[in-house]
């Protein structure tokens, strides 16, 4: 292959510019009359010393009040005099105490979890809806750990990502498929952090669990919209969730065993209870089943938590975590193959001040797969690797104004795939795909300022650069084309490479820098509703390809570069929100509009498997997506639950651009494969007594859409389907109801052992729901047959679960 | 070759916890189209002298209508470089035949088909095919170490990117087996393709005996064919869970007077080497 120096010169590695904005931001924060003094401190729970995110520690009679960190962490500011402090969190017992404030003070509080031990749904949500009606902060869920452990799940094993699919504007895309889909976007639009590391891939199995030991969480926290400035990089959603700290009071074991899978977590104390530790493990036994049965093929995954933390003083604290997950899959003696992603963060939180609170991550995370095909003798691995580092600082300047502010960092190592022969035999030659290399930074600030008792604004800025590092060869096409539109057969095809530019490892390939503002406001209508709205920009550098109709754990990620462009999303949205019967139920309602350009789409026959030049495949466009969210939850009571519905509509365009032609689809909008028409859910649970309690689930969405035959011909003595436009087809309507009872034998309250039995049956009328139709010829009576691959069909499942 | 990678998938978990089942869908139906069958094969060891293209028209995908054949149009191939003109003779019944077809190697050829009023064309190069060089059978180097494979060894030429299409067929089975294949991975290598059948109760195959015969044919094509019949292959198989989104197909049949109603179908030339082989 001839190499071409001279037809594009590389350009000279420029520093990546980090923008300060911080020392602007200072500016507002003395602008306070009255004298006024801080109380700051950090909320935990009294059992176990977790730290409570999302509490919210109110000065009664006021509207002077703040919601805990992800660290447990609050910082109010108020004029001079005496206070009833009220801390709040669903689940836990309200805390009042009688506060002087003549100086700043701190105050580290603990609370007890309410005595029923129910789910906090039960529980008088307290303050908190308060506090939601005047927060600008909207299109975000917050799922407590013990709700979703409540729901009815698939084999006994919860599930948090099947759980936020019950949320409006979240689907899933029929079983045995990995991710899940926010407000018409696509599972790669979705930044999915454990502990602030990506996890690339969120499900085990294909689909049937998630990566997520529920005992090792902590909470969840879905952003579908107005996603806050200290995230970037995805264009649809942030779900952040985050491991427990460990148990700083007591030594503990929990575990569940079920009938295909088995967890057990210890915690406990460590370094004179200056810190903790976690560590959760488990592992899945169906390949021993299988294998027991006499079956070749085998499946299984296995998954290690671990996390530590260390405080060095009341200012300074420490946290190490991290997570290991790996599937594995046998298919008789031919072919093995194993995935799984790998992540470690290291994180330093200082507070400066009593008002300024810091915290610092250095963060690793990694996605490999590795396919060892024993039968032509050869090995094909893949992985995506990050190191990440953030400093991200809150300011709490005073009751009406707090910044958020910081940095991050990422620098990506892409390895699209390598064929290594695994014998000296093997009539396959190595290759080896370009690797290729990346940074990623942002900086940002954010502020949230009450402009009156009932307008309270957020409106901040992300900057955002992406480098494509040099060390690879680009292919050079002719014309500039890499991807050609034949005039004559009216199909897309590869473009001719003209030889290749090839950069050093000093040189930048391509840069990207994108301002992405994002503002929100919250308006207070009365006690009892407010609303809201919001508008965000988003951008996003790395994109996962895939052309397959389900997204596997085999689909590789590329950086953005000179081919393709960043994804970069405009996203507004309006709500309404009310609590209705004294905060019994609490109705949410959005309505948002999308926009995203250069989303990129497959041309017809691409082939992603193996390709070096992924140009050659894909054409860009765009999409949009639109639709209304209802939420309505019943909060109190035996009867506890809620109920969404969405209405929207996702497509997409992709045309020709400098391909020339008019495109995929002949240039016109078609629906992107994550529409859904209309999805409704309920999750419902009743506390019967404190033995027994019920749950279930119930889910209708509109069928994915999909690409149907829409004739046949006879080619070389077959019959052959010719495919209609794309996805221009749905699939049938998805739907089910999961149900599940749960067992608390003998409660003896000095008894440390602790254990429950937990009863379910997943899709209890056996419905056999699409996951996929595929059209062929019966080989024996040669007529054409539509075939339904259904995954689950009911699954009775019981698992026992215990705490000790 | 990177057909293995997708199979890992298609054969794993699903494999365990799903059911398939057949079931009635409404589909759309587009208007039909003429289909060309233009697959001028010459066999090694034969003058290639004798040739048929068959036309016919696409109907609704459920339709079970066989005869489709299409009659009353002319069908011309033109040898460019010679300016040879053979022209196929209407059987009446679908087919169009001549006996006095010349194959060359590596020539362009172009077809001209007129058929109610509309003028399709297309143009595609003859390609070569290497020698089989030995074909036996075996147990362990198939899928299954318990069923019997048959083998095919060939030597892939190294200095050029080659394309091949394998057919298979069993005495006895109603249709034939496609298998696609590119040099990529492989490059002027020995190359050992194996053809192994599964016993399968749902499928209706039953794995190979001794005793049972199969004809071979490895047909030498063009890469523009192979990007065409690697998807044909592909979809007919079915579009299942993790299978690419499938596409409306075209071929290099284009019409002339009206694009839009292009025709299915492919004018391919190809050398092939035919073999049989019975099991012992």
């Amino acid at each position: 292959m001839p190499q071409n120096l001279k037809s594009k010169t590389g350009k000279k590695n420029r520093c990546i510019p980090i923008i300060f904005f911080i020392t602007l931001c200072f500016i507002t924060s003395s602008i306070e009359a009255q004298e006024s003094y801080t109380l700051s401190g950090t909320i935990k729970d009294i059992k176990n010393g977790e730290t409570l995110f999302g509490a919210s520690v109110f000065f009664k009679g006021t509207s002077i009040g703040v919601i805990t960190n992800e660290y447990g962490f609050y910082s109010i500011t108020a004029p001079k005099g005496n206070y009833t402090l009220i801390i709040s969190f669903v689940g836990y017992n309200e805390i009042k105490e009688e506060i002087v404030l003549d100086k700043n003070q701190k105050l580290d509080v603990e609370v007890t979890e309410s005595s029923m031990q129910l789910d906090e749904v039960v529980i008088k949500s307290g303050q908190t809806e308060r506090v939601s009606l005047r927060k600008p902060e909207m299109s975000v869920s917050k799922l407590n750990i013990k709700t979703v452990k409540q729901m009815p799940v698939v084999l006994g094993e919860v599930d948090i990502i099947k759980s936020i699919q019950m949320l409006p504007g979240v689907t899933n895309n029929g079983e045995g498929s990995s991710g899940f889909h926010v407000r018409g976007g696509a599972a790669d639009q979705n930044l999915v952090l454990l502990d602030e590391a990506i996890i690339y891939n969120t499900s085990h199995l294909l689909g049937f669990f998630s990566v997520f030991n529920a005992d090792a969480i902590k909470d969840i926290k879905l952003y579908k919209g107005g996603i806050p400035a200290r995230f970037g990089g995805r264009t649809s959603s942030v779900l952040d969730v985050r491991q427990k700290d460990g148990n700083n009071k007591n030594f503990g074991l929990t575990g569940g065993i079920g009938v295909i899978s088995s967890r057990l977590t210890a915690e406990g104390p460590l370094f004179d209870d200056k810190g903790s530790f976690l560590v959760a493990g488990r592992t899945s036994y169906v390949d021993l089943i299988l294998k027991a049965a006499g079956e070749k093929n085998t499946a299984g995954f296995y998954d290690l938590n671990l996390k530590t933390n260390y405080s060095l003083n009341q200012k300074n604290k420490l946290f190490l975590s991290g997570y290991y997950g790996r599937d594995n899959f046998k298919f008789g003696d031919n072919f093995k193959s194993s995935y799984g992603n790998l992540s470690g963060n290291l994180r330093w939180n200082h507070i400066f001040t009593d008002k300024l609170f810091s915290n610092a991550s250095i963060i690793y995370s990694k996605y490999d797969y590795d396919l060892d095909i024993v039968i032509e003798k050869f090995e094909w691995i893949s992985s995506i690797n990050n190191f990440n580092i953030k400093y991200d600082l809150k300011y709490y300047a005073s009751d009406k104004f707090k910044l958020d502010f910081g940095i991050s960092s990422i620098y990506y190592d892409f390895d699209p795939g390598q064929v290594r022969p695994t014998s000296e035999s093997s009539a396959i030659n190595p290759l080896s795909l370009d690797r290729k290399k990346a940074v990623e930074s942002g900086a940002y600030v954010n502020a949230e300022h009450k402009l009156t008792d009932n307008l309270t604004v957020q409106y901040g800025i992300r900057y955002s650069t992406f480098s494509r590092l040099g060390g690879q060869p680009i292919a050079n096409y002719a014309n500039d084309q890499p991807v050609v539109y034949n005039n004559t057969l009216g199909i897309y095809e590869r473009g001719t490479e003209i030889g290749e530019t090839i950069f050093e490892k000093s040189e930048t390939i391509k840069s990207y820098g994108n301002f992405e503002p994002r503002a929100s406001l919250a308006y207070q209508l009365n006690e009892y509703s407010s609303i809201k709205m919001g508008y965000s920009r988003a951008a996003q550098y790395v994109h996962l390809l895939s052309n397959t109709t389900s997204v596997t754990p085999l689909d590789i990620w590329t950086p953005s570069g000179e081919f393709i462009k960043p994804q970069l999303s405009n996203q507004y949205a309006l709500g309404y929100f009310r609590n209705f019967n004294d905060k019994m139920f609490s109705l949410e309602v959005e309505t948002y509009y999308k926009t995203t350009d250069n989303r990129i789409d497959y041309i017809d026959g691409s082939d992603l498997i193996g390709q070096n030049n992924i140009e050659t495949e894909i054409l860009n466009g765009e999409s949009r997506a639109y639709g209304l969210e209802f939420l309505l939850r019943k909060n109190e009571g035996k009867f506890t639950g809620w109920l969404s519905y969405t209405l929207s509509k996702s497509e997409q365009r992709t045309l020709g651009g400098t391909a020339g032609g008019p495109g995929i689809n002949n240039g016109d909008w078609y629906n992107t494969p994550f529409d859904r028409t209309h999805d409704f859910s309920l999750t419902a649970a009743y506390q019967l007594n404190e033995k027994w309690n019920f749950g279930a689930n119930m889910v209708f969405q509109t069928g994915r859409p999909i690409t149907y035959p829409n004739g046949q011909y006879q080619y070389e003595g077959l019959s052959i389907a010719s495919y209609s436009d794309r996805n221009s087809d749905r699939l049938p309507a998805y739907h089910r109801l999961d149900i599940s009872a749960t067992y608390k034998p003998n409660k003896k309250p000095n008894k440390r052992w602790k254990g429950e039995w937990v009863f379910g049956i997943y899709n209890l009328y056996n419905q056999k729901n699409a996951a996929a139709i595929s059209f062929s010829q019966n080989i024996e009576t040669g007529a054409n047959e539509a075939t339904r691959t259904a995954i689950f069909g009911i699954v009775p499942s019981i698992q026992y679960n215990f705490k000790f | 070759m990177k057909t293995y990678l997708k199979i890992i998938l298609l054969f794993s978990i699903i494999h365990f916890v799903s059911c398939e089942d057949v079931i009635d869908v409404d589909v759309q139906t587009a208007p039909s189209r003429l289909t060309i069958e233009a697959s001028l094969d010459w066999e090694k060891g034969t003058t290639g002298n004798n040739q048929t293209i068959k036309l016919s028209t696409s109907t609704p995908y459920f339709d079970t209508t066989s005869n489709t054949g299409v009659t009353g149009a002319s069908v011309i191939v033109t040898n460019t470089t010679t300016g040879a003109e053979f022209v196929f003779e209407d059987q009446n019944n679908g087919t169009y035949t001549t006996t006095v077809f010349e194959p060359i190697l590596n020539q362009s050829y172009t077809l001209d088909v007129i058929y109610n009023g509309e003028n399709y064309t297309a143009t595609e190069t003859l390609i070569s095919v290497p020698d089989i060089t030995e074909i036996n059978q075996s147990l362990e180097d198939g899928f299954d170490e318990d069923l019997l494979e048959v083998n095919i060894i060939f030597d892939d030429p190294e200095e050029e990117d080659n394309f091949y299409l394998f057919r298979f067929k069993e005495v006895g089975d109603r249709f034939p087996v496609f298998e696609d294949f590119d040099d990529e991975f492989v490059n002027g290598n020995e190359v050992r393709w194996f053809y192994e059948k599964e016993d399968d109760d749902e499928a209706n195959t039953t794995a190979f005996e001794p005793g049972d015969t199969v004809t071979i044919d490895l047909f030498g094509i063009s890469e523009t064919y192979y990007n065409y019949i690697r998807i044909l292959i592909e979809q007919s198989e079915g579009a299942g869970l993790f299978s690419t989104i499938p596409v409306a197909l075209k071929g290099n049949c284009i019409n002339m007077d009206n694009p839009d109603n292009y025709a299915h179908g492919y004018f391919r030339l190809t050398q092939v080497e035919r073999m049989q082989y019975t099991f012992e």
